[in-house]
């Protein structure tokens, strides 16, 4: 089985805005899912906290989860895991996270978020299937992963057959190789996502997935977060019943375009400028510096989730 | 527009011929042993889901106690099976034992399905049958021209089958049914002469009925008392076998994988290793390494014959509505549409997993067994399913006993022209080095140039 990359090692998570907006969004989403009838507090966060553990700290300090696993693959650093670790209701596993997985008790609700940093590959796939397999009813899985060309070279015709020997059987081979252009990378991974946890659920006919999140976004690479719950028409309806429904970021389907993440780089001050007029209309444009339309708008999308950044001397 | 009905009736003829094809002679006698075992169910009100895995009654304290028996013997002239499982009431045989199926809601046995066995078996071993069933209050019996019954078939009155009445049994320990079947059919005859379907038969019994020999009942196949299979499933204080159970609509499931016991000789078999599938304790599916139990789909490996003969898993599936098990009609295959396989067949490789890891690390490139994967390994022994069954829930996991670290170097020794050992110390300007330490320093050279980590 292939070693994850050591991410942590080369980004200081702290420091990447546009997966700070996600996570920022995804807590907005999870506290929309709580006034529509979802009891989020009550479930059990499992992700991959790394060294930072930045989601961990979010979901309890603004969802109040107090039920948390962190696994980890990197046997290496196992003291530094536990050193790091911020609450002592932190349950941390140090195995790759398919051994997990089946364990986890049918009769609570889960929130995983298989955050990897790598391009998909089959072990990613295994874990998918074996979420979408064993996760309760009423269970939330988010699924991150980088979407740039798997291989070191320019070729679609070395991507497709990266894909091809990753992805077995849940990748059609004579799909053209125009499916494998660069631009195309994301939905050919989200194709992947989906056929796994299609794989995951034959059987189960308590549940299906409920599609609602399809972030795309990039801080140094493009990356998706695709995620939604299991569940069955009770769950749907409550989401769909749910303010949820109505969030710019909502995805009820695979198929559709990605809400794409944009952080336009802006001064403190041309941000603190921008605020004091949200939501300002699509014709509005400052007189006081310059900015595109599309900034513009992309900045209205996310100003409520943006991050923002300060040396503090401590 | 007038309605006009075409016919669709059964036709005899169709039974007796082509009914018969798709299925083996071996299946067939299995079915009437099915029908048996069914019937010993029944009469001692043996429930399959809460005692065929219980300790309590498991076990050696009922090897010496007289079970009741089945005995099946064949000869090139008659086919014959006598049980003493309690007997086929007169209301049973007059309104379900020899229609063809059973109607909606209507529940055969435990491990006869589909209500075709018998009927099925009779046909298909030959022409004239005999069939005598005392239980303990009553009796009957049938004696059938199977070729004259075929020959007539006007109405549905004629698919009946003539009954007589006799008297019940002495006693319990005598109350049971014997069929015997002559006029066989030439090709049967052949196989029941070819040399090797003994010895097969009684393999294949011997692995299909192997949780209900010796806790239930004897089977003996021409005069010889089958012995009971055991799946070869491990364990020992370092290694816990995975436990899974989950109830999936009206069949509960229970999931088994561990490492297989080590034979005498301190080493795994290819053969049995793999997944083993029962439906109401019968072994479906035998020691199966194939896409059908996972192996080669959803990102687990195929099964390798080098690395995976360790493995040994068991799926358990019961129920009281023996239609909800995912079987096939021959009960001797999972049926692939079935969602219940199908959610299994996905947790299968969720329990195998932790498994497959440690083999992988045993057997890494195929090399000889890691010292520390062996010394675990070796100490593995056969359990019980009914063992596993009694512990909790958990995944498979492999204790390592603190203060017995298993050594990770080996020795490495050759023999080098003194010349090119004096060449390396000239090149490194070494001159005072041992022979061992330009090994060593070679060596060390070879690992961090050519083998970056």
């Amino acid at each position: 089985m292939s070693d994850p990359s050591r991410s942590y090692l080369k980004v200081n998570y702290e420091f990447r805005p546009a997966k700070q907006v996600e996570r920022r969004m995804l807590i907005d989403a999870f506290q929309m899912l709580g006034e529509g009838g979802f009891p989020i507090r009550e479930y059990r966060y499992v992700g991959m906290g790394s060294v930072y553990f930045i989601d961990f700290i979010l979901f309890h300090r603004l969802l109040g989860i107090d039920r948390m696993m962190s696994v980890e693959y990197d046997t290496l650093i196992e003291k530094r895991i536990n050193f790091n670790r911020p609450f002592d209701f932190v349950d941390i596993r140090i195995s790759p996270v398919a051994d997990v997985i089946p364990n986890l008790s049918p009769d609570q609700k889960h929130i995983l978020w298989l955050d990897y940093d790598d391009i998909i590959s089959r072990n990613q796939l295994q874990d998918i299937a074996l979420a979408s397999t064993y996760l309760a009813g009423g269970s939330i899985l988010l699924v991150t992963i980088d979407v740039e060309p798997p291989t070191d070279t320019d070729r679609p015709k070395d991507w497709k057959e990266y894909f091809v020997g990753e992805g077995g059987d849940y990748i059609d081979k004579k799909v053209p190789l125009g499916a494998f252009a660069k631009s195309e990378l994301p939905k050919r991974n989200i194709e992947l996502v989906d056929k796994a946890l299609k794989a995951g659920l034959v059987g189960r006919s308590d549940v299906g997935f409920i599609p609602i999140f399809n972030f795309l976004y990039k801080d140094s690479h493009q990356m998706i977060t695709v995620g939604g719950m299991f569940g069955g028409k009770g769950e749907k309806r409550k989401i769909r019943g749910s303010a949820l429904a109505d969030a710019f970021y909502y995805r009820p389907s695979l198929r559709r375009e990605p809400c794409v993440i944009q952080v336009p780089l802006l001064t403190r001050k041309e941000r603190q400028y921008l605020e004091r007029l949200m939501p300002y209309d699509d014709s509005y444009s400052p007189r006081d510096f310059e900015i595109t339309t599309d900034l513009l708008h992309a900045y209205r999308e996310i100003y409520r989730f943006c991050p923002s950044y300060a040396e503090l001397l401590l | 527009m007038p309605t006009h009905k075409a016919s669709a009736y059964p036709r005899k003829h169709f039974f007796f011929e082509m009914f018969t094809r798709d299925i083996s002679l071996e299946d067939c006698i299995l079915d009437l042993i099915d029908n048996s075992i069914d019937g010993l169910l029944r009469s001692r009100n043996i429930q399959v889901g809460s005692s065929l895995l219980s300790l309590s009654s498991n076990g050696d304290e009922n090897v010496n106690r007289k079970l009741p028996r089945i005995e099946v013997s064949y000869s090139a002239r008659r086919f014959e099976i006598t049980d003493t499982c309690g007997g086929i009431s007169r209301e049973s045989a007059l309104s379900d034992v020899f229609n063809f199926g059973h109607a909606p809601g209507e529940v055969g046995g435990s491990l006869g399905v589909y209500g075709i066995g018998l009927k099925r078996a009779i046909f298909k071993l030959g022409s004239q049958f005999e069939m005598v069933s005392k239980t303990m209050g009553e009796g009957f019996s049938v004696n059938l021209d199977v070729k004259k019954w075929v020959e007539k078939d006007d109405n549905l009155d004629d698919w009946r089958i003539p009954l007589q009445y006799i008297g019940g049994a002495a006693s319990e320990q005598a109350a049971g049914t014997t069929i015997k079947i002559t006029k066989l059919r030439p090709e049967v005859v052949m196989r029941l002469d070819d040399g090797t379907l003994a010895q097969r038969l009684h393999s294949i019994i011997s692995q299909t009925y192997g949780l209900f020999m010796g806790k239930y009942v004897q089977i003996i196949l021409n005069g010889r008392k089958v012995d009971p299979f055991h799946i070869p499933i491990g364990d020992s204080n370092q290694v816990t076998p995975a436990h899974d159970d989950y109830q999936d609509g009206e069949v509960n499931v229970k999931l088994f994988a561990s490492l297989a016991a080590r034979g005498s000789n301190q080493t795994w078999k290819s053969e049995p290793a793999g997944w083993y599938a029962l439906c109401n304790g019968r072994i479906v599916v035998a020691a199966d390494k194939t896409d059908l139990t996972g192996w080669g789909t959803l990102g687990f490996p195929q099964f390798h014959d080098g690395k995976h003969r360790g493995f040994v898993g068991v799926a358990l599936f019961q129920s009281d509505n023996p239609l909800a098990l995912p079987w096939t009609t021959t009960k001797r295959g999972l049926h692939r549409e079935s969602p219940v396989y199908l959610h299994a067949r996905n947790r299968m490789i969720g329990v195998a997993r932790p498994i497959i890891k440690f083999l992988d690390g045993m057997y890494k490139a195929d090399a000889p067994e890691e010292p520390a994967g062996r010394a675990i390994a070796n100490q593995v022994t056969r359990t019980g399913l009914s063992e596993i069954a009694a512990r909790p829930v958990t995944p498979f996991s492999v204790r390592v006993i603190p203060g017995r670290r298993p050594k990770t170097t080996v020795r490495v020794q050759y023999d080098a022209e003194m010349t090119a050992v004096q060449r390396i110390r000239k090149h490194v300007k070494q001159p005072g080095w041992s022979a061992g330490q330009v090994g060593k320093y070679t060596f060390d050279y070879y690992l961090e140039t050519e083998c970056p980590q």
